[in-house]
């Protein structure tokens, strides 16, 4: 089963993360869900990802911390494409200077995300 | 004769006491039912507002966040994260570390990567000068911060040092121990921009007990109930306080305090009233009471707003010492103002301020304790006279303790139905046993307290700066 | 019996106000007995809500993502869909039910865009959650109406124009507010028309919100503002300004100058800020005839429009400025004179 890639998401909106698996599995990826930064850290490190979904404003930790823990705590090179509300640009530039990827503003189309996902994963 | 005179003193005492009672428990219940009217007024116009809509807008106005910082550094650098963290977008954060004799400031260089500037500054409120300078961080993730290092003042200098600093047009002045959720500027923020007939001059807001709560990187993540009897006490006066006591008076527009440990005003105003008074030791409540007189004698229509979330937490008293010393300076600091602006009190002239709540506070604040007190001495002369009836005491005693639970249960209730905050199993009866226990375990400190207070007040003993463990907030 | 029988017979031979003070202290004790009563009820009540609503959220999420993922290019709507259209419509007849399904389309609605925002808006219909919406409408309390007309706007439900705008001169601000928003946030520009109707003062909480949502669109092609600028409402003058300053409108400086002698000193100062922003050289001219004739902010405001427009002709005025008593002013003229030196 080592051909199914593995992905870690990180929402807090559990209506978002559910339609997402959904979307996402259709497209033959194993979908694993964070409805926080501390759940999505834990699962990163238990399960080692392809790929880091998630979205910047979440209770606990933020995304920002999340990415942060990626690239400099575990040290890995996993792309990152973080979730942003209208707004944010601040957070969003703090982001890709922390080693995000990718980045999608709310509300964004799962149609385009799961485009974003592929071209990552190539 | 001598007999008679005795009789009518007694009379004359018992009608006393007896008329006080009447007053303050007819004020505590009209209180508690204007802030029912209040609290579902509020929660109605909340419930469907989203701050997420505001808190993004490079457009809203300016906030400084203000916190003096007296010998810190155990916490500081962790404090000053949690005041990094708020999610409004137009916000800076200006410590001014009041001539602190530890190593607070190298802390912050070094974890800021702070650096001195030039920095030119106005000074509209005159203060105690700088020491090393002014200092900003070169690390563009910390670019909202800034930290000033002055001689030793005080906290209300060091808050008006804060103002000098500030360029932005509001400022929320806070303890630096404090912990402040993500949401809170954008929340106290919305009286002064929702209201256009009249003008907020400041808002208040609810200071929640943070002992035993877990709390990590300057966020809480789960909140408990404390073990210890004095500060679940605590815990139960400040829902009182704030819930019930303060949560009226704002809808009477006659909030007299808003917390030294968390308000937010109109930096203009301030600075026309000339700032913090480092004269007293009860700032927080001499600005307000200044700042109000001031808009009464501009005859301007104004107001102080009042957010009751629970939006910032902080570390209460949890020994019996520290609580005494907090409720001695809190005593005189009431003392300080109300006697520097009597001219205030029961003047017409002043409105609802000097009709209303002037006298609330001078009565039921300031002259409690003294006519408890008296109440006792007088019946213990009485039971030497051997002219008790023990009934009528009983009688008394058990209104007064069971109006006291009863006005407890009803901030409980309060709690409950808005904020639920205590959410976990058996919390609920811990507290109910709590308002049993705290008349007995809780008050006769701060009655001493109080007394002592009043005693130092007028024997004017100084109390240093320095030897402040926490400083007041309620 | 005995005791009884003693104790009204000691009851009636207290005086008054004893009685009085027995009678509270037993009221006192009754309101505190059934106050620990219901705590105890309503705290558990909570508790069990909490997770009654945690669990039907679960349940309609799966239902919502079900819909959307079971429709096909053949039929307009499957027969799964049409099955989880019944199921809802029939769950939404109970209030505390409806309320939940609702607030799940909406947190899925505020977070993705495309066809499938589309499909949930469909589903809104398909379940009639929109007729209960109307409804409320109709309500005579001020918060009903307030959090329906949210609800149109965030579904994004324009077939609802002519209902809601029936209430964009509610007595009520909070209504207004909430109509103010479905018109900018489904309509763009053209929703700001209520400018021209309102006759009560636009919060300063109002405007930005507005703004925000007005940043939010592809499409910024304002409309003409000119008459908002020469409003008899002065928040909507205000709020003019602000739409001035941020989409540029270099067309009004004609109207804007006229504002410097507004009767309101707020607005006199936010066009002179706009001014400054739009660099129109003539203000410069304007204020600094009357310099000596303006309050304490608009001169601040003033040289902070002279920072970006300074010729070598003001150094006169600057100089004489120097020495203004004013830490501000005094401090804005000798930096704009170092600049101009160097």
């Amino acid at each position: 089963m080592s051909d199914v890639r593995k992905i870690v998401l990180a929402e807090d909106n559990s209506t978002l993360s559910l339609l997402l698996k959904f979307r996402l599995e259709k497209e033959g990826y194993n979908l694993l869900i964070a409805a926080d930064g501390k759940q999505a850290i834990e699962l990163i490190e238990q399960h080692d990802p392809e790929l880091i979904l998630t979205d910047i404003m979440m209770p606990f930790i933020s995304g920002l911390e999340v990415i942060s823990h990626v690239r400099n705590k575990l040290n890995k090179q996993t792309p990152i494409i973080v979730f942003s509300a209208a707004g944010q640009e601040e957070m969003v530039l703090k982001a890709f200077n922390l080693g995000a990827n990718d980045f999608m503003g709310k509300p964004f189309s799962p149609n385009e995300l799961v485009i974003r996902v592929k071209r990552l994963l190539r | 004769m001598n007999a008679s005179i005795l009789e009518i003193t007694v009379i004359i005492f018992n009608s006393l006491f007896f008329i006080f009672t009447i007053f303050a428990i007819a004020s505590y219940t009209i209180l508690a039912i204007i802030s029912a009217f209040e609290t579902v007024e509020y929660m109605k116009k909340n419930s469907f507002v989203n701050y997420n809509e505001i808190l993004s807008s490079i457009i809203s106005p300016s906030i400084s966040i203000i916190a003096p910082a007296f010998n810190e550094s155990l916490s500081i650098i962790e404090n000053v994260r949690s005041l990094l963290s708020s999610h409004y977008a137009n916000y800076d954060v200006i410590i001014v570390n009041d001539g602190s004799t530890d190593d607070s400031l190298e802390k912050l260089i070094n974890a800021y990567n702070l650096v001195k500037i030039d920095f030119l500054i106005n000074e509209k409120l005159p203060t105690k000068p700088i020491r090393n300078g002014v200092y900003k961080s070169i690390n563009p993730a910390f670019e909202k911060l800034t930290v000033v290092d002055k001689e030793n003042g005080g906290k209300a200098d060091a808050l008006n040092m804060g103002l000098n600093i500030s360029k932005n047009s509001y400022v929320l002045c806070i303890d630096v121990d404090c912990l402040l959720l993500e949401d809170a500027l954008q929340k106290m923020i919305k009286p002064f921009l929702e209201v256009s007939d009249e003008k907020i001059i400041a808002t208040g807001g609810v200071l929640r007990v943070a002992n035993s709560c877990s709390i990590k990187d300057g966020k809480l993540l789960d909140i408990n109930l404390p073990k210890k009897m004095i500060e679940r006490a605590q815990i139960l006066e400040y829902l009182r306080a704030f819930l019930l006591g303060r949560m009226a008076w704002s809808r009477l527009n006659g909030l007299l305090v808003i917390s030294g440990a968390f308000g937010m005003f109109d930096k203009k105003i301030v600075i026309e009233v000339g700032g913090y008074d480092t004269n007293t030791v009860g700032e927080d409540m001499e600005l307000i009471v200044r700042m109000r007189k001031y808009m009464e004698e501009k005859k301007e229509k104004y107001r102080v707003g009042y957010i009751p979330d629970p939006l910032c937490w902080t570390e209460a008293p949890d020994t019996y010492k520290t609580l005494i010393s907090q409720r001695n300076r809190w005593t005189r600091g009431t003392i300080e103002t109300l006697r520097k602006h009597r001219k205030v009190g029961f003047n017409p002239k002043y409105g609802a301020l000097g009709l209303l709540s002037y006298p609330y506070w001078f009565f039921f604040e300031r002259l409690a304790p003294v006519i408890e007190v008296f109440g006792i001495l007088y019946f213990i002369f009485l039971i030497v006279l051997d002219d008790v009836r023990w009934d009528y005491t009983f009688a008394f005693i058990s209104a007064a303790y069971l109006f006291t639970v009863l006005f407890t249960i009803l901030a409980i209730f309060s709690e409950e139905l808005t904020y639920h905050q205590y959410k976990k199993k058996g919390t609920g009866i811990k507290l109910l046993i709590t308002s049993f226990l705290e008349p007995f375990i809780s008050h006769p400190f701060i009655l001493y307290a109080a007394i002592t207070g009043n005693v130092d007040y007028y024997l004017k003993k100084e109390k240093g700066w320095g030897k402040m463990i926490r400083r007041g907030f309620l | 019996m005995e005791i009884y029988q003693n104790l009204i017979e000691y009851f009636e031979n207290t005086p008054t106000i004893i009685q009085v003070v027995w009678i509270m202290s037993c009221v006192f004790f009754a309101s505190i007995v059934i106050l620990t009563i219901y705590l105890k009820f309503l705290r558990s009540h909570l508790r069990k809500n909490e997770m009654t609503v945690a669990e039907y959220q679960k349940e309609y999420e799966s239902d919502l993502i079900a819909y959307l993922y079971s429709g096909n290019e053949e039929e307009e709507i499957s027969t799964e869909q049409q099955i989880i259209i019944d199921k809802l419509k029939n769950c939404s007849a109970d209030k505390f039910k409806r309320r939940i399904i609702v607030s799940t389309l909406l947190r899925l609605r505020n977070e993705i865009s495309g066809e499938m925002a589309e499909s949930i808006q469909k589903l809104y219909f398909q379940t009639k959650l929109v007729d209960y919406a109307l409804a409320r409408l109709k309500s005579k309390k001020w918060h009903i109406i307030a959090t329906a007309i949210r609800e149109l706007r965030q579904l994004q439900v324009k077939e609802v124009y002519d209902e809601v705008i029936a209430f964009v001169i509610h007595p009520k601000k909070e209504i207004q507010k909430e109509v103010q928003l479905y018109l900018v946030t489904l309509f763009n520009f053209k929703g700001l028309e209520f400018l021209n109707i309102i006759e009560t003062p636009l919060s300063e909480w109002n405007q930005i919100q507005l703004l925000e949502v007005l940043q939010r669109f592809d499409d910024q092609e304002l409309p003409e503002i000119t008459p908002w600028l020469r409003s008899t409402n002065d928040s909507v003058v205000i709020f003019a300004l602000k739409l001035a300053k941020i989409y540029n409108q270099f067309e009004v400086k004609d109207t804007l100058l006229e504002l410097l002698s507004h009767q309101n000193k707020n607005i006199r100062i936010d066009a002179i800020n706009v001014l400054a922003q739009l660099q129109v050289i003539e203000a410069k001219n304007i204020l600094k005839s009357k310099f000596n004739d303006l309050s304490k902010e608009e001169q601040y405001a003033f040289l902070k429009l002279l920072e970006n427009l300074y010729e070598i002709s003001d150094e006169a005025f600057l100089l004489e400025n120097i020495i203004n008593e004013d830490f501000e002013i005094k401090f804005a003229t000798l930096k704009i004179l170092k600049t101009l030196r160097c």
